[in-house]
């Protein structure tokens, strides 16, 4: 999800304290047992009993997207839901976190690396009737490539090329060990030719479970059960409205009042709120053993002063109680944060040498660093005008001021915020980033390339040979080992060149009634389980309703 | 009568005029870029010039205002730089959303605050008079959002008797259709409700002491007859004047309440491409708004002149 980030704060203004809440606390009641109406096998999101087809539901989104072409359309949460809904893409993540063919037969590598061989599954028909074809697919992959916005994410590919009907190739000009992970995301979603041809963002043409009925942006989306859909017996729903609910008290209030029927969350209170109420199922992505989450944290810009200075960068760090603030807003239960890998990631290092807090050593470091800048550290720190989060950066102003840092906090419009955040014309931003299933996806937003000009997708501009040469090492080896001391060394570096705050892990949570089934329990076409949910993300093609 | 009415729409013109000058340069007034919102990462020299190009934003303002009203005569008002929805249909979408919110909130609004007030009115100070006064006063003191937000806790998330977000369109059946829209109406309407009662009231009490009234009650009328019959009708000019206010403020004003209730009117789409700095957008919702609330005004004024004809001479 790694080139949806940048939009995904546009719409999701929660908390990254709060999104994490809720589903550490969805862990917590996993612990307790399920809830008391449920029996006692039973496991929210996964459904019991023989499936039912027929019925249609209601889904409460917490954000719009702003269209439906891959190439063009920025998607966030909100828009990978819609697109598995009337999409696929090449291949798909199952459940270890490996990514298996999809809409492909096989995802086939040369010796090396360089050169991927995508053979396509036969008798696959977009909705429009058109068939799935070698053509179509270079036409999507050609398109992503000439998109600047997810260009980025395939330089390294050097050419696409048909190779038969249902046979491509693609070519890179160095190893990549990650394109089959990448073809799970948003550049792995093919749509017709005629949607291609004709540029249209409005109007999905795909070959997935539902098909395109309505949109109206800001009210509903509206989509029907594909009857030609290639998987067998999928899918089990007549039909889906999504609708998007941005308030959160509204979208839970939708729920419990039976307007909608499932419904996704990054707030813990709505989740603290749901998970004793017997008449609804919680589920998070915290328990996620694979990939890597939305880290919530401070996104330093190192380009400008005082934050140039490392010892400034030193003394904030030290002086942010991650704890404190996870106490005061988190409800107790969102798991705090101090690298960019979750714990239990092997990419996450023992020790990465990240500041601990530390009010007196950020007291000395300030008083050092001051005379540097005109006698006093200045700092201009910005977020999102919503209430949670300011309640938040009011705290962590709090604590930097204590540290001896002039702390000016400041609202700033969303659009704003991200052409800010592109453009370096911030200095300490709240961020919401790093949701991956390979840490490869996140090369943009961490490599030295990206680091400077105008438009720069790595935010804090922190330019660090060392990283770069351990993210290419990261994504050119296949060898896990040599992987794992790569990532361990791009988190260590982090730690030590300080671009991020680091606050909490980020983890989204879905909540439904309970004639809602298997919401969160996917299976892919050879049985395997898939990946059920991640990022508030997840798949309604075997989405069933209960008795 | 007619001089009247002919020299108000010349007035209405003109204003419209101003107005789309205004709605036209609004844009213009607005923090940042709209090429940086809406090319994003995608902001090279290269995509910038062309999608300037293909705004007619690198024109001069005059031109991209001419360009602009003309597209407008012909009923193409743009599309959404971001979700590529013409603006017109974005208005068609909402604008029904805002006309049925503000009729049946402000029917519900009439509906308690007339009779209210003919009660009080008729004996000020007393009893009633100070309950309902107080209780509007207090009415007023509570913000949009808390009421909605009780009437969703009580009506939707306990009872189950309406839906707790989204509108459902008369085509698709009257019953859901007024369930849709009756919490978010008596949201709108509670704050109404005070105003417009305070003001009939004050109107009522001073209509009342007037020697006609007088001369009724030495008739014999009832009461109940003269309150509606000779009071109402003279007292019934601030409430109006009133309402014209309420009314058109509520096209954009109800922003809130579409927000909790997810009801994509004018107010919620206005603000949204506000802050995505949709430009045509943006554009067109606040024209179509500002010309609502000059329309409703006028309208407003027009039946003035009808309750009362010294208002046509003045």
């Amino acid at each position: 999800m790694g080139m949806t980030d940048l939009r995904a704060r546009r719409y999701d203004r929660r908390t990254f304290l709060a999104t994490g809440a809720g589903a550490a606390a969805a862990l917590a009641m996993a612990k307790v047992g399920s809830p008391p109406f449920l029996d006692a096998r039973h496991t929210p999101g996964i459904g019991t009993g023989k499936p039912r087809r027929g019925g249609t539901i209601t889904i409460g989104t917490t954000s719009e997207i702003d269209g439906f072409l891959p190439s063009q359309s920025h998607f966030d949460a909100t828009g990978y839901v819609y697109a598995n809904t009337v999409y696929d893409t090449l291949t798909r993540v199952a459940a270890n976190g490996t990514a298996r063919p999809y809409l492909a037969q096989s995802v086939t590598p040369n010796s090396d690396l360089t050169s991927w061989t995508i053979t396509l599954r036969p008798g696959i028909s977009f909705h429009d009737g058109s068939p799935l074809n070698a053509e179509v697919v270079v036409a999507n992959l050609q398109a992503i490539r000439q998109s600047a916005l997810s260009g980025q994410a395939v330089r390294p590919w050097s050419s696409v090329q048909a190779a038969g009907d249902l046979q491509l190739v693609i070519d890179c000009d160095r190893p990549l060990v990650s394109l089959p992970v990448a073809l799970a995301t948003q550049i792995g979603y093919i749509v017709s030719m005629a949607q291609l041809d004709s540029n249209d963002t409005q109007h999905p043409v795909g070959t997935g479970p539902f098909k395109y009925v309505s949109w109206t942006p800001n009210d509903q989306f509206v989509v029907e059960r594909n009857p030609a859909y290639w998987r067998s017996g999928l899918p089990y729903l007549d039909g889906i409205t999504f609708k998007p609910i941005i308030i959160d008290t509204s979208r839970e209030a939708s729920l419990r009042s039976g307007t909608i029927d499932l419904m996704v969350t990054f707030d813990p209170y709505t989740f603290t709120d749901l998970r004793n109420n017997p008449n609804f199922q919680v589920v998070s992505d915290l328990g996620q053993k694979t990939g890597q989450p939305t880290m919530g944290f401070v996104c330093l810009n190192t380009t400008a002063a005082p934050l140039s200075d490392l010892t400034v960068r030193q003394a904030l760090a030290h002086a942010t109680n991650s704890k404190e603030l996870v106490k005061l807003f988190g409800a107790g239960v969102t798991p705090v944060s101090s690298s960019l890998f979750p714990v239990g990631s092997p990419y996450r290092p023992a020790h990465n040498g990240y500041p601990a807090y530390d009010l007196r050593k950020a007291k000395q470091l300030v008083a050092r660093a001051a005379p540097r800048h005109g006698g006093s550290v200045n700092v201009a720190l910005g977020t999102v005008p919503d209430p949670r989060q300011i309640e938040i950066f009011q705290a962590i102003q709090n604590m930097w001021t204590q540290a001896g840092v002039n702390v000016t906090l400041s609202e700033v419009q969303q659009v704003t915020y991200i052409d800010n955040l592109v453009t370096g014309s911030f200095q300490a931003y709240a961020d919401q980033q790093f949701t991956a299933n390979d840490p490869d996806i996140n090369y943009v937003w961490l490599s030295d390339t990206t680091a400077s000009g105008p438009i720069a997708l790595n935010f804090a501009r922190n330019s660090d040979p060392q990283i770069e040469a351990a993210l290419q090492l990261g994504r050119t080896h296949a060898d896990p080992a040599t992987r794992i001391e790569a990532y361990q060394t791009v988190d260590k570096l982090l730690a030590r060149d300080i671009p991020y705050i680091w606050i909490s892990r980020t983890v989204s949570m879905m909540g439904a009634s309970n004639k809602v089934q298997n919401f969160a329990n996917p299976t892919l076409p050879d049985g395997t389980k898939a990946e059920g949910f991640r990022g508030g993300a997840f798949n309604t093609s075997q989405i069933w309703l209960g008795a | 009568m007619r001089r009247y009415a002919t020299t108000r729409l010349v007035q209405l013109v003109a204003i419209v005029f101003l107005i789309s000058v205004l709605a036209f340069l609004l844009v213009h007034l607005l923090p940042g870029d709209p090429t940086v919102a809406i090319l994003g990462p995608n902001d090279t020299p290269t995509a910038r010039h062309e999608l300037l190009a293909q705004l007619g934003l690198n024109h001069s303002l005059p031109l991209q205002y001419w360009t602009w009203l003309k597209n407008i005569v012909r009923g193409n008002l743009g599309a959404s730089f971001l979700t590529k929805q013409t603006v017109t249909n974005a208005i068609s979408v909402a604008a029904p959303i805002d006309l049925e919110l503000i009729v049946v909130s402000q029917l519900m609004a009439f509906a308690v605050a007339i009779p209210l007030a003919l009660v009080a009115a008729r004996r000020p100070n007393k009893i009633f008079d100070r309950l309902a006064t107080t209780s509007t006063f207090g009415l007023l003191s509570f913000p949009t959002f808390v009421v909605a937000v009780l009437l969703v806790l009580v009506f939707a998330v306990e009872f189950h008797l309406f839906p707790a977000t989204g509108f459902v369109r008369l085509s698709q059946g009257l019953v859901g259709n007024l369930k849709s829209v009756l919490l978010p109406s008596i949201a709108l309407a509670v704050g109404s409700v005070a105003v417009y009662f305070r003001l009939l009231r004050a109107d009522l009490i001073s209509t009342l002491q007037e020697d006609y009234v007088t001369m009724a009650k030495a008739k014999g009328l009832s009461t109940p007859y003269i309150l509606v019959r000779h009071a109402l009708r003279p007292s019934s000019f601030s409430l109006l004047a009133g309402a014209g206010i309420s009314i058109g403020s509520l096209f954009t004003g109800a922003f809130v309440v579409e927000v909790l209730f997810q009801l994509p009117g004018i107010g919620y789409q206005l603000v949204t491409a506000i802050n995505s700095r949709d430009y045509l957008m943006v554009q067109g919702m606040a024209l179509v708004a500002a010309i609502a609330y000059v329309v409703i005004n006028f309208v407003v004024d027009f039946l003035l002149t009808v309750l009362d004809p010294r208002v046509r001479h003045a």
